[in-house]
């Protein structure tokens, strides 16, 4: 994840003309003397589909893009697939684009599931030979044996489906751009679909994934885009992304104060997280501690109004985005009954794993549904030190047994990590 | 333009296949059908204009050829313009989810019609040879002017095929107001008659200034009449056809960025 961005999206807004028939035989002369069909229309009226969004996705990272219907998911994906234009800002994508918003868009039913890979192959870009030379990979990706050399038009669904995937994903793109598509097909091909943009994933594909499967998008996805009416309104890990849309969601659907908030922290006060603290084995709050040590991260709340649907989460994430490890007091089995004025809940770990590296938490006191009473992203950063300084998030208890090669043990203090 | 239209070349090849593939699939001639179909249309005229209706006096060569070789050039026009008219609203799915350049589609269109009409021009040519063997008329060199001629008639209908594919996203009507049009520049163009049949001479006048006139006229006078093109017949034909490419060209390019949006 350096260098080069694969996708930038700066301060791109969309808007969409409102078709009128008098705007239409208005501009008639307009378009062939000026091109721009819509002109005077686009200032006057217009659906404004997306506002000052900006994002960059980096090679091989995952970006899903969430939010309601109408906040403007789709449209964006097209401006970052290069079907549509913006009408203010920029899109720039560094290589070549692979957009799987329809499966098998354009197959033509007459002719053959052979034939028709081949002229899809081709429109996403491929050259005749390239096609050729992947079509046994995509007829046995898509499973469809000796129906590859009938016509579509006998194909079911599922068949259509799985070639216009196979199709897709052997152009090897550089930027991926899915929506909505794992939904369909059973579940044996939408697994091998996920392992298939897992294997992506690893060659360096940028992912943008637009989906309202918010689980599927905290696995996939490293960061994620919370879209509403067409603005960003959180651009950050999946994780803390998918939990403000869930509690707006709740609150939606419960009728509460929406929750409000900065892109950082959210909630309706219900409930407030008053501080959040990593303590070391001495009780001690510390920045700074040695991996494998015993540590805790302790809340401290304060109920401005008794609740009896409450959970508390916290989530630990590196500043990529990668996400470590996250965990709650529903998810753990415990049952709330009642919270009330100002107190404090630990999580305590014996030993905390982790490997060298700076690491970010997230806390949250929210509903089962969750509505966040408060949801604080990157509330606390706190660094590990270790005596091997490998990359990763996991650095477990080990030892070494050569039963064989003649090692010698290090000295006590050496080996301690 | 043309630069994104080499580039694609492989894909426009391929799409012209599937087109000319699909077209015909599940009939039982299949592909004859692209023979067939001229050949059906030779017999009913030769058997009208030699038994029926009494053919005119003013043509030499027989006249069923004299209106067929009129009519093929024309069919792959008005064929290639109708198409023209539903051609992106037809591939509105490609445009829409995947990144195509629009001009490909009606050049699809238009190469299609091309190999259609340079299928049934062997039926022409059997026909005149027939027609010579029974000592009704004779060939001519003109004919080796035939692919000329031809050309300017793909570079004309070309630039309308791109105008009238991408005026018709925006303006449905297009598509009603063609087929009218096209019925009244039939009858505006010497195919089924010669302009000096007109005994009017101000309607002749109108006739000589339609713009296909001066393209049937070429046409129907290298491959059938073995008349070489004086010079303002050339003048006039590649002015036709290259002010409809350029026209074209202009129209499309203009409207190029709004075709995914509208289609």
């Amino acid at each position: 994840m350096s260098g080069q961005p694969a996708v930038r999206v700066r301060e791109v807004s969309k808007r969409y003309p409102l078709v009128s028939r008098r705007g239409r035989l208005h501009s008639f002369k307009g378009a062939l003397l000026h091109g721009e069909l819509w002109r005077q229309e686009r200032e006057k009226e217009g659906f404004q589909a997306l506002s000052g969004v900006s994002f960059e996705i980096a090679r091989g990272e995952t970006m899903g893009i969430i939010g309601p219907n109408g906040s403007g998911k789709s449209t964006l994906l097209k401006l970052i697939a290069g079907i549509l234009q913006p009408t203010e800002g920029q899109v720039e994508v560094d290589g070549r684009v692979t957009a799987l918003i329809e499966l098998g868009a354009g197959f033509h039913p007459e002719i053959s599931g052979r034939e028709n890979a081949l002229v899809n192959g081709m429109m996403l870009g491929l050259s005749r030979a390239e096609v050729l030379d992947r079509l046994p990979g995509i007829i046995e990706f898509a499973e469809l044996g000796q129906f590859i050399d009938q016509p579509v038009k006998s194909y079911s669904s599922g068949m259509y489906v799985r070639l216009g995937f196979a199709v897709a994903v052997a152009v090897d793109p550089d930027v991926l751009i899915v929506d909505e598509i794992l939904a369909v097909g059973d579940e044996v091909f939408a697994h091998r679909c996920l392992e298939r943009i897992a294997r992506l994933q690893r060659q360096g594909t940028a992912i943008v994934l637009v989906s309202h499967d918010l689980g599927l998008v905290e696995q996939l996805a490293h960061r994620a885009l919370y879209l509403r009416e067409g603005t960003a309104v959180l651009c950050g890990p999946a994780g803390a992304a998918v939990a403000r849309y869930r509690s707006d969601v709740a609150a939606t659907e419960s009728a509460i104060v929406a929750a409000a908030g900065s892109d950082r922290r959210w909630g309706n006060g219900a409930v407030s997280l008053d501080s959040v603290e990593l303590l070391d084995s001495h009780e001690r709050p510390v920045r700074v501690l040695r991996g494998g040590e015993a540590a805790s991260l302790r809340l401290l709340y304060t109920a401005h109004q008794p609740q009896e649907d409450f959970v508390f989460g916290v989530a630990l994430h590196r500043e990529g985005g990668t996400q470590v490890w996250g965990t709650n007091t529903d998810l753990d089995g415990w049952q709330p009954r009642r919270l009330a004025g100002t107190g404090e809940i630990r999580v305590r770990f014996p030993r905390l794993e982790l490997a060298a590296g700076r690491y970010l938490v997230d806390a949250a006191v929210h509903t089962r549904a969750g509505l966040a009473f408060d949801y604080a992203c990157e509330v606390l950063s706190f660094t590990v030190a270790t005596a091997v300084p490998w990359p990763g998030c996991y650095a477990p208890a080990h030892d070494w047994e050569p039963n064989g090669p003649d090692l010698v043990r290090p000295s006590r203090d050496q080996r301690e990590v | 333009m043309v630069a994104s239209l080499y580039r694609q070349r492989g894909l426009i090849a391929v799409l012209v296949g599937r087109d000319l593939k699909a077209r015909y699939r599940g009939t039982f001639f299949g592909f004859l059908w692209s023979l067939l179909n001229p050949l059906m249309l030779l017999a009913v005229y030769t058997v009208v204009f030699t038994w029926v209706i009494p053919a005119p006096r003013q043509v030499v060569v027989p006249f069923p050829l004299f209106l067929f070789a009129g009519l093929l050039p024309w069919l792959f026009a008005s064929g290639a313009l109708l198409d023209a008219a539903v051609v992106l609203p037809d591939n509105g799915p490609l445009l829409k989810k995947v990144v195509c350049p629009p001009e490909v589609f009606p050049t699809v269109t238009l190469l299609s019609h091309l190999v259609h009409h340079l299928l049934a021009l062997p039926i022409l040519l059997a026909g005149m040879a027939v027609a010579a063997v029974l000592g009704l008329m004779s060939f001519s060199w003109t004919l080796l002017l035939l692919p000329l001629a031809v050309g300017l008639w793909v570079l004309a209908v070309g630039g309308a095929v791109l105008a009238v594919s991408a005026l018709a996203v925006h303006f449905r009507d297009l598509k009603d107001l063609l087929h009218n049009v096209l019925n009244l520049v039939f009858f505006l163009t010497p195919i089924i008659y010669t302009p000096e049949m007109i005994p009017v001479p101000a309607l002749r006048r109108v006739i000589e200034w339609s713009p296909l006139t001066p393209l049937v006229t070429l046409y129907r006078d290298v491959v059938l009449l073995g008349r070489e093109p004086g010079p303002s017949l050339w003048l006039a034909g590649t002015g036709v056809a290259l002010g409809s490419a350029l026209l074209g060209t202009f129209v499309f390019s203009r409207l190029r960025e709004t075709l995914a949006e509208a289609a």
